[in-house]
């Protein structure tokens, strides 16, 4: 069984991202430091898209709402994983960025030394959730930390 | 923080305007305005050789202050920082409209006529400078990014939409008002109400959460985004639900946008059919403009029924916010906040609806044309109302018409006709409209109908105040949608799918071919 001293684990809360959660448990010693990063997808930025009849006031309503809603899934995720990670005696820290989400992961994993990456398969078609892909060609190429991308829960 | 970029960006597009007029006033760009005028007078260059020149020195010179000057925080900056972003939209619209839609004209004819169709592939598609400028912004924003420089400024395409409705309101007549509102809200009131209650109908079968079904409902019913921004934040709506619902309804907007145009090419739609259409069967209100601008590039009548229907529409907006939020509040038990009614259509209100109010009571007083002008048109047979003498219809004119009298059978009509052999000249607004209504009978040849049309023009004249505001409007428009263009991104369109994708899908196609449905049996040619 591998195991590691430094995991940076990027998960979100979908099922493929609970998956990657359990694994990442699996392979945590007692003291392991877990990193837990989610990434609000940068598409959230337009979400206004081509409005243009609402009222200044109706805009910020809406953009202070999805930013409290987003903010809010944000939190139990966070709130979940720690939980967890505590309960295994495990050192917990996250971490919540905005952008694209495999140039994030790439970022997170050079901003410290970790001995392992884990995330959860990309989507089966059909399953609902949002578009957003964190593993791609160009981060697999670029990454330099070892990659570990747990199959989907029924795939 | 600092908004305003140091950076050359304004000050190049600045040069380069100046460098465009100058090629163009100079007559070095003669022989390519000629390529793209086909043969044809090319339509643009009075703004050609005038707007370059202004809109440049003025880039130029704002351009070289954010350059190399120094930029403190307050509100100047914030301000100033939207010029750039502003001009960039700008600068792409004139790139478009003189250019490049002009030149897709150009290959399109190259290529000869579509099948049976009898129309070139430009004009069946609508590829006029509206779509392709919407486009263009579509692809700048997802292929290139917008550059920092621009990011705040291109907020600024929402304003040139809601000044161009503003000024909108100058160009309608008070019976135009009254017989399009009374369509439209026959037309939004029963679409609006069918497709909400469809979309919660159909919502409730498929056992999707309150908050997805209202959300879905309100974008789907309305107008589209906008309504699911107002409408999001009062059923609670999950961000994922969010996502779906915005990406299905722009996904649907921008392929209404292109389809609507070739449909109604097809059917031979007139511009008020056409616009009753679009502004009920698109779901989104930025492709209502779009669609109607594609549909009649070189007008606005599309554009002004489709924005009448616009403003009905959201008009109606946060009566259904309303609604929405109470049917929420009754179904979640989990619900503790209530609803203030008065809070709900006071913030949701859009005040820019007033500002076309107020421009079509100033234009009813007759302060932008002659209080007799309809249309933004007023009579006048005289020297002093605009008539040139050279109009006056000539000898072999004047026979062919006698020639033709005989075939008229109407006494209203021959009489009309007779005092235009007799003067040469259209001599009331009366005779002018039994004219046109003798020119529409299509009862005497070709010829004598061309002739009838230029006596009717000799005396229709547009109001000088009317025609810049047509000019404003137009720009505007453009100005508006090429900047909306740059706010759709292909990353919200991606996220359409689930249930919304579903129940949207289905909603938004039973909406657009029942209201062609009612629009081609109820909707006259005219109003």
């Amino acid at each position: 069984m591998i195991t590691a001293s430094n995991i940076l684990l990027a998960s979100h809360g979908t099922e493929g991202a609970l998956a990657a959660e359990d694994m990442a448990f699996k392979l945590c010693n007692k003291g392991t430091h877990l990193h837990h990063l989610i990434v609000v997808p940068s598409f959230w930025k337009g979400t206004t898209g081509d409005d243009w009849l609402n009222n200044g006031t109706t805009r910020d309503t809406f953009r202070r709402y999805l930013e409290a809603e987003l903010g809010r899934e944000v939190d139990e995720h966070f709130e979940r994983v720690g939980q967890a990670a505590m309960s295994l005696e495990m050192d917990y820290t996250n971490d919540m960025v905005v952008g694209e989400p495999d140039e994030c992961l790439l970022n997170a994993s050079q901003q410290q030394h970790y001995d392992l990456i884990i995330v959860g398969s990309p989507r089966p078609r059909g399953k609902p959730g949002l578009r957003s892909r964190m593993i791609t060609n160009s981060t697999t190429r670029k990454l330099t930390t070892p990659l570990l991308i747990v199959p989907y829960p029924d795939g | 923080m600092i908004y305003t970029k140091k950076s050359p960006a304004l000050f190049i597009i600045g040069i380069i305007m100046i460098a465009i007029w100058w090629l163009a006033d100079s007559g070095t760009m003669a022989p390519y305005i000629e390529h793209l005028a086909m043969g044809k007078k090319y339509s643009y260059l009075g703004e050609l050789t005038t707007l370059p020149l202004y809109t440049g020195i003025f880039a130029v010179l704002i351009g070289a202050w954010q350059w190399f000057g120094s930029h403190k925080e307050g509100h100047w900056d914030f301000y100033s920082s939207t010029i750039a972003g502003g001009m960039f939209i700008l600068f792409i619209a004139m790139l478009v409209r003189w250019f490049v839609a002009p030149e897709v004209a150009v290959i399109s004819t190259g290529m000869g006529k579509v099948g049976e169709t009898g129309s070139y592939i430009h004009k069946l598609l609508g590829l006029n400078y509206v779509v392709i400028g919407i486009v263009t912004g579509i692809i700048i924003v997802n292929v290139f990014k917008i550059p920092a420089w621009a990011e705040n400024g291109v907020r600024l395409s929402r304003l040139g939409l809601k000044t161009g409705v503003i000024l909108l309101g100058t160009l309608y007549s008070a019976a135009e008002l009254k017989n399009l509102g009374g369509l439209s809200i026959v037309m939004i009131g029963f679409f609006v109400l069918g497709s909400v209650g469809l979309v919660l109908w159909m919502g409730a079968r498929r056992n999707i959460p309150n908050s997805m079904g209202g959300v879905l409902s309100a974008g789907m019913g309305v107008c589209g985004v906008s309504a699911t921004v107002a409408a999001a934040p009062v059923v609670q709506a999950k961000s994922v639900e969010i996502a779906y619902t915005i990406g299905t309804i722009l996904i649907w907007g921008v392929g209404c946008m292109f389809v609507f145009p070739i449909i109604g090419n097809l059917l031979g739609m007139s511009y008020v059919q056409f616009g009753a259409w679009a502004g009920t069967g698109i779901l989104n209100s930025a492709q209502v403009a779009g669609a109607a601008l594609a549909y009649q590039p070189d007008g606005i009548e599309t554009l002004k029924v489709a924005e009448i229907f616009n403003i009905t529409r959201v008009l109606v907006l946060p009566i259904i916010v309303l609604w929405l939020a109470l049917w929420y509040v009754r179904r979640e038990e989990n619900v503790t906040h209530t609803v203030n009614v008065g809070t709900v259509i006071f913030e949701k209100f859009p005040v820019f609806v007033l500002g076309f109010i107020l421009m079509f009571a100033l234009s009813t007083t007759g302060v932008f044309a002659p209080a007799n002008h309809y249309k933004g048109k007023y009579f006048g047979n005289t020297a002093e109302s605009g008539f040139k003498q050279e109009k006056l219809l000539k000898a072999d004119q004047i026979a062919l018409l006698q020639g033709e009298s005989s075939k008229v059978q109407r006494e209203d009509r021959k009489t009309a006709l007779q005092r235009l052999i007799e003067n040469g000249k259209i001599m009331s607004i009366d005779d002018d409209a039994t004219i046109r209504g003798l020119i529409n009978a299509k009862v005497m040849s070709k010829d004598a109908n061309n002739i009838l049309k230029d006596a009717h023009k000799a005396v229709r004249h547009t109001a000088k105040k009317i025609k810049k505001f047509r000019q404003w409007i137009t720009w505007l428009f453009a100005f508006g949608l090429v900047g909306l263009g740059m706010q759709i991104t292909v990353g919200s369109m991606r996220q359409a799918g689930g249930q919304p994708a579903v129940i949207g899908g289905v909603v938004g196609f039973v909406k657009a071919a029942l209201s062609l449905i009612v629009v081609m049996i109820l909707v006259h040619e005219t109003i």
